[in-house]
């Protein structure tokens, strides 16, 4: 999992599906693909930033996510961003998100002991459950999940 | 283990390519893990998985990316071609639609891979031979046709699957004796691991986790 999380983008591809991204902007559609494409070359970028925007194109996508099939995909590549700018607890959401949809996907509970050992590492877990934040952000992300599904 | 010298002396980089549910991660599992799932979702983008092998009693680490079939995945899947030393392209022979869609497949492996990957089809799920939709003879001369190393194999019953991944194995490490496969060309997709800890050629490969859980 290491290695599909920590992985970075060669900056070739990143301009490449810029160029592509920003030529459909400028003709006023963007596909659901391109989006896809660019925000996932985002979140694979070396610059927090660019991976801050890589999540909120992911959002987005979720918004008007058709089916179960890709909402699980992009709510998978959420996770990845999350765990990339180091926002843990907001990535375990996600992948327990992902769980609600395939209970039994391993590449979720990959991706979820992947994260839980991290905060372990960094000393997160016990800090996080005791400051609450956990919860506070659970009902959070819990609410947009909800307000996706019913549709 | 990282500081250690390496138990092995040459790492070959493969993918998995081919259309949805043709069965790409029940053969990664079978190989890496001897058992079938036999409700496997489909992959998200791309999973990875490794195996330590013998050829001609050398010790090769196989890192082995398994990609999504789904369309939306493509241009995440074409990033993990690069540097691929060998490609199990599959379809399953009781879906005909699979089997066409593989001049597609290969025009990829062509156009992304080197000169020198060694392209492996595997026709899979073999064991439900009642509900073939694709005949043997005709994948074996498509193969012909287009210089591909060709076997029917089960992802299910494990038939098949070890001597689809060592052959490809084999014919790379041939490849390297007889000198066709440079190994200092940027995108081999082979390393060779002298037994010394720490060895800097490391181009483009991910970094090598042992414990990885995949
Ligand atoms: N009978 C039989 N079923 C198989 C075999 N291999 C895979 N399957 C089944 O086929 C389905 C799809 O297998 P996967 O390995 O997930 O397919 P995939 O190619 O990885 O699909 P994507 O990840 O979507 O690209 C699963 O339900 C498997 O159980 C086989 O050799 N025989
Ligand atoms: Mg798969």
């Amino acid at each position: 999992m290491e290695t599909i999380v920590e992985e970075n983008i060669d900056p070739n591809d990143l301009k490449k599906f810029e160029g592509l991204y920003n030529e459909q902007a400028r003709r006023g559609h963007i596909s659901e693909k391109t989006q896809f494409d660019y925000a996932w070359c985002l979140i694979r970028s070396r610059y927090v930033s660019d991976m801050h925007k890589g999540i909120a194109l992911l959002e987005d996508l979720m918004r008007i996510a058709k089916d179960d099939l890709s909402q699980r995909d992009y709510l998978f590549y959420i996770a990845v961003g999350f765990v990339r700018i180091k926002e843990y607890e907001r990535a375990l959401k996600y992948t327990e998100a992902i769980r609600k949809i395939e209970p039994n996907n391993r590449q979720a509970q990959q991706l979820d002991g992947y994260i839980k050992a991290k905060m372990k590492k960094d000393g997160l877990l016990g800090m996080a459950i005791v400051g609450g934040a956990v919860l506070a952000l659970g009902g959070l992300v819990g609410a947009t999940i909800a307000a996706v599904k019913k549709k | 283990m990282a500081a250690g010298p390496y138990n092995y002396s040459y790492i070959f980089k493969y993918i998995i390519i081919g259309d949805m549910g043709v069965g790409k991660s029940c053969l990664l599992h079978q190989f890496t893990e001897k058992k079938f799932m036999a409700d496997c979702p489909h992959t998200i983008g791309v999973e990875f998985g490794t195996r330590i092998i013998e050829v001609a009693s050398q010790k090769i680490k196989l890192q082995i990316w398994d990609t999504a079939g789904q369309e939306r995945f493509r241009a995440v899947t074409r990033s993990y071609y690069r540097g691929a030393a060998g490609a199990l392209m599959v379809y399953d022979i009781t879906r005909r639609s699979t089997y066409n869609h593989l001049s597609s497949w290969l025009t990829d492996a062509r156009n992304l891979t080197n000169p020198n990957t060694v392209i492996f089809l595997i026709g899979n799920k073999c064991d439900l031979d009642a509900q073939r939709d694709v005949t043997y003879e005709e994948a074996k001369q498509f193969a012909e046709e287009n210089g591909l190393m060709f076997l029917e194999c089960s992802a299910k019953t494990g038939e098949n699957v070890e001597d689809a991944f060592l052959d490809t194995a084999k014919k790379i490490y041939q490849n390297i004796q007889d000198g066709s496969l440079d190994l200092n060309a940027a995108e081999s997709g082979v390393q060779h691991k002298p037994a010394t800890p720490r060895n800097p050629i490391t181009t483009d490969q991910p970094p090598n986790k042992e414990n990885c859980s995949c």
